[in-house]
């Protein structure tokens, strides 16, 4: 008998590696679960653009719907708070024309059998003494409960953020917060505290003028230069001459520029970075000091209550097409509804949608510099179950150290019931590796199986064998999601950009260089607080 | 010859492994610390195929036969042993000395295996070959085990049918080996049957592991199971000997009839003895009709509400005869309305005002339960309750977890309520706290049912003293956003789990 051949061994070992891949084919069985791509109305966008095609031609032939005193653009935050100042302030012949079928803009949210769940912003922090709109709004409809004009004030304790509110995946299981805490060396470990230490102490640092270092909203921050200055550099190089360059603090750090800016601490400037970490100043009596108010539907709450409140005054699927200066020096405000062009004649205009839009839909509007607006992709993706893991169990906000996404936020998490059914989570993932452009093009171009075989990776390293949990993804690219405050732009660019072309008046948190409510907010309420000057002095 | 017996290594190598992977992978699910339980297994094993190969000297004559009979012995005592350790792991004084001597006995068969089949295959090739081949063939077979066990077996067999799947591969190696030898075998005749008997054992053990793994769950219950089911919420099994019925609801006991007069007595009566006006009642939770069954022992009760989340509960107590006659009927008396649904989200939209209000729900473990003893769950009890209404509330154990129960009283304080806490002896349960709620300082009442088993004006009066090791200890007020409670109960409760 001859012994084995090399041949023979090494045909044995081929038999047993098609051995392993068949088991491998037999392990990944085909995903089932349904696949969508929703709003932003692209149709809505197309029609518009070949409404402008024909120019001045299209705008001939219109409905006269007679005039208003001021026409909202934009049912964003931005537009609603304007509208809640005005009807505040006991003013009510005004109109918010909104392009989508809903208002809401950043803020839009969604429902299906399991839950409601948010489509972009979903939380905001416990307000700080300063945020005054915030604190009006919250009292008002019942987030805070009393003492709304004391350091702490009482909040609604279903609205606040339901413990265990952050976890991250870290080391192969889950730790309780999202800053790395399981195997820091220790020369990580003093980092990370020299870091919170020095932002802490910021956070409490008021300038020569008296105004906090960073505040909400940014423009009531004090105008000392040691502090503005730091615009004038990228937090990434604010970090390294600071010699924070550990791989955990870094990670964190990028981690928190992505999800409140949409861009690497390379991308924004140290003014911004550090505002993150230093102006969120709120307390609470009955909460801790980083807790935050959210709902099933994120920030979709507080646009539903809005809406109710002007609800007589909102016009829906109404895309304004232009805005013309008439004689008079007021305005005439073109929109479609129905396929028909209207036309409204207004004495003032708060334009809230975007600034990178005005070009196309404020007459004679020139914008020198287009700002920076960072694209991200929102999934909503509905699971059988509550997704496992080892560590600490499933909270609000859940973030995996490795991957490109900011993991997921759980709509379900602040129900009342003791029901342990499906859920849905948010994903949220901003496309902050590519430049805008590049990464708007992938965005508007890759096929959705693309994007839900990516999401769906990125989760199997979080929850192995989840993909078997899903039932459903949704997505929605946002083009143009956030304003990204680069360096030099809080403190220069956005301050030469005008608050008012005549009487058309801007309000959007572009005009702030954050995106987030409390600024959508103040820059709306700003916008309104002009027009009532401007009507009580005429 | 050769091919086949070097095949043999492989299989055995491979099966060897994956009966040491079972071992580690069942210790640790029942012992935990799995570090520890994979490195004492792999040890023991190791050590053991020593002791196999040593012994492989005393094996003179008949080594083929000896061989087959080894093989045959792996594939019982292997293939069986997932079973083995589950089944018993309830039954055996030290889980241990099992765990390491099944282990061992598998070890010493192995390493039995392969010195018998190299001195088989000795006179068939050189040396350097004859050893060269079986160690390639015996570590090639350890890592596809290694791979395909975490991979394929666990998660798409499980534990006890990979046991008897590779048991089924040693005996077909056996039966191979005894065709293989048939000149050399004086008489195969005995083996033949064996591995045909073993053949059937462990294919009818493969086809029943479903059965198998359901016994082993069940022998967690001292008594016999009379009726189980899941409901999307929980798992409810009944168990009863004769004398004593049982209630657990996720393996939680929920009452033994033996005492559960105690639990409810004391948790319906002090209240209902100090409203003698009480006529409209709201229990919350407590789907077996139990508290109900006291109330309706008070003439003044015109209606109550109960209100609990799983309609197989319900159905269950008002339906199944054996259950009803322990609530007798009560779920059936028709001042009594049964709702099925979330108690928070009912209580939110009730407009009801109610003189009685029973919470008793299951022990803060998680956090959704977490939320039905917050603040602002009992902020919104208070909007159901009249002005001069009582509520009370099961607390959990102020002696098991005193933490946790003085959290529950300090929450319903913040809340705006006057707090009477007392606690009663059920010995099912062990020491059982309570918490009577009134908008006014509380009086104990006199008004007490007729015919009362356990509770009377004096008996209340001791539970209202707690002795030293159960005094009120400082905790935070349980909140939604700080679930305060859960994280105090599971570290208190984690306690006595371990023992």
């Amino acid at each position: 008998m001859r012994p084995i051949s090399r041949a023979d061994f090494l045909k044995g070992l081929g038999g047993l590696a098609v051995l392993g891949l068949g088991f491998q084919f037999l392990r990944v069985r085909p995903a089932q679960f349904r696949v969508s791509m929703v709003g932003p109305s692209r149709q809505v966008g197309h029609r518009l653009r070949d409404l402008m095609k024909d120019g001045a031609a299209s705008l001939s032939s219109f409905v006269d719907c007679g005039s208003k005193t001021v026409v909202i653009v934009g049912g964003g935050m931005a537009g609603l708070s304007a509208g809640w100042w005005l009807k505040k302030n006991g003013f009510q012949d005004f109109l918010i024309l909104e392009l989508e079928p809903q208002v809401g803009g950043n803020s839009s949210f969604g429902e299906n059998a399991v839950s409601k769940f948010p489509w972009g912003a979903h939380y905001v922090p416990l307000a700080n003494r300063e945020s005054k709109y915030v604190r009006q709004l919250f009292l008002e409809l019942g987030i805070i409960e009393a003492d709304h004009d004391k350091e702490k004030p009482r909040y609604n304790e279903l609205y606040l953020c339901h413990d265990p509110q952050e976890r991250l995946l870290k080391d192969g299981s889950f730790q309780e917060g999202l800053v790395p805490k399981r195997g820091l060396k220790p020369a990580e470990e003093d980092e990370m505290k020299r870091f919170f230490d020095r932002v802490h102490e910021l956070r409490e640092t008021r300038g020569s003028d008296g105004k906090p270092a960073f505040a909400i909203p940014l423009d009531l921050s004090s105008e000392d230069a040691c502090f503005r200055n730091l615009d004038k550099i990228s937090f990434a190089r604010w970090l390294k001459e600071n010699n924070f360059v550990t791989r955990p603090l870094q990670w964190y750090v990028n981690y928190c520029c992505r999800d409140d800016y949409g861009a690497t601490a390379e991308n924004v400037s140290a003014w911004a970075g550090l505002h993150y970490f230093a102006g969120r100043r709120g307390h609470a009596v009955n909460a801790e000091t980083n807790s935050v108010v959210t709902w099933p539907e994120g920030n979709g709450f507080l646009v539903s209550r809005l809406r109710e409140m002007l609800a007589d005054k909102i016009v829906t699927n109404a895309p304004v097409l232009r805005l013309i200066e008439d004689k008079e020096g007021g305005n005439l405000c073109y929109f479609t509804s129905d396929g028909a062009v209207s036309r409204y004649k207004a004495k003032f205009a708060i334009f809230c949608a975007p600034r990178f839009l005005a070009p196309y839909l404020v007459e004679n509007y020139k914008l020198e510099k287009k700002p920076t607006y960072a694209p991200w992709l929102v999934a909503n993706i509905t699971l059988k179950k509550v997704p496992g893991g080892r560590g600490v169990g499933l909270a609000w906000d859940n973030v995996s150290y490795y991957g490109d996404s900011l993991g997921y936020v759980v709509a379900n998490h602040q129900n009342i019931t003791t029901r342990q059914s499906r859920v849905v989570v948010t994903y949220y993932l901003p496309l902050s590796q590519l430049p805008p452009d590049a990464a708007r093009r992938k965005l508007l171009n890759s096929p959705e199986k693309a994007w839900s075989a990516a999401i769906v990776e990125d989760l199997e390293t979080m929850h192995p064998g989840i993909t078997a949990d899903i039932i459903s993804i949704d997505l929605w690219p946002w083009g143009h999601g956030m304003i990204s405050p680069g360096v030099d732009y809080i403190w220069q660019e956005r301050r030469q950009l005008p608050l008012n072309q005549g009487a058309v008046h801007f309000a959007h948190s572009d005009m702030s260089g954050i995106s987030n409510f409390e600024e959508a907010q103040y820059q709306g309420v700003q916008a309104a607080e002009r027009v009532l000057a401007q009507l009580e002095k005429s | 010859m050769i091919y086949p017996l070097l095949l043999t290594a492989f299989v055995i190598s491979t099966c060897g492994l994956v009966y040491e992977l079972i071992a580690g992978t069942i210790a640790s699910y029942l012992l935990g610390d799995s570090v520890t339980q994979f490195s004492t297994v792999i040890g023991v094993y190791l050590f053991s195929m020593g002791v196999g190969s040593y012994l492989s000297r005393f094996v003179v004559k008949n080594v083929i036969a000896t061989f087959i009979r080894v093989e045959l012995l792996v594939g019982l005592v292997g293939g069986i042993s997932a079973s083995l350790l589950f089944l018993l792991f309830e039954h055996v004084e030290n889980f241990r000395i099992l765990l390491y001597s099944l282990v061992s006995i598998i070890g010493i068969l192995i390493g039995l295996e392969v010195p018998l089949l190299m001195r088989i295959l000795q006179d068939k090739l050189e040396f350097k070959d004859l050893v060269s081949q079986v160690f390639t063939f015996d570590y090639v077979g350890a890592l596809l085990a290694s791979l395909l066990f975490p991979l394929v077996l666990v998660p798409y067999l499980g534990l006890v049918r990979v046991s008897f799947l590779f048991g089924l591969f040693n005996v077909l190696v056996a039966f191979w080996s005894i065709r293989l030898f048939k000149n050399e075998l004086k008489s195969s005749t005995f083996l033949n049957t064996m591995a045909v008997v073993l053949v059937l054992a462990l294919t009818g053990g493969f086809a029943f592991s479903e059965k198998i793994m359901t016994v082993a769950e069940t022998s967690t219950f001292p008594d016999p199971i009379i009726f189980s089911t899941s409901t999307p919420y929980q798992r409810i099994v009944i168990t009863g000997n004769g004398k004593d019925i049982r209630l657990f609801l996720n393996g939680n006991l929920q009452f033994s009839t033996r005492d559960e007069y105690r639990y409810h007595e004391a948790l319906v009566h002090p209240g209902m003895a100090a409203l003698p006006q009480a006529s409209d009642i709201l229990v919350l939770g407590g789907g077996d009709g139990m508290a109900v069954r006291e109330l309706l022992k008070y003439p003044q009760v015109k209606s109550i509400q109960l209100v609990d989340l799983d309609q197989k509960m319900t159905q269950l107590f008002t339906e199944q005869e054996i259950l009803t006659r322990i609530n007798k009927n009560s779920l059936k008396d028709t001042r009594v309305k049964v709702l099925n649904g979330d108690a928070f989200v009912w209580l939110r939209k009730n407009d009801r005002k109610f003189d009685f209000i029973v919470v008793d729900f299951p022990d803060p473990s998680n956090f959704s339960l977490g939320k039905l003893y917050s603040d602002t769950f009992y902020k919104t009890l208070k909007k159901s309750l009249k002005p001069n209404g009582l509520v009370v509330i099961q607390s959990t154990s102020p002696y098991f977890a005193k933490n946790s129960y003085w959290c529950v009283v300090n929450t319903l304080k913040a809340s705006g309520f006057y707090t009477t806490p007392y606690h009663a002896y059920v010995p099912a349960f062990g020491d059982w706290g309570y918490v009577i709620g009134s908008q006014t300082p509380f009086c104990p009442g006199k008004n007490y049912a007729p015919a009362l088993t356990y509770l009377s004006p004096e008996s209340f009066n001791a539970m209202l003293e707690f002795p030293k090791d159960m005094l009120p200890t400082k905790t935070a007020v349980n909140r939604l956003n700080n679930q305060e409670l859960v994280h105090l109960f599971e570290a208190e409760w984690s306690e006595y789990e371990a023992h």
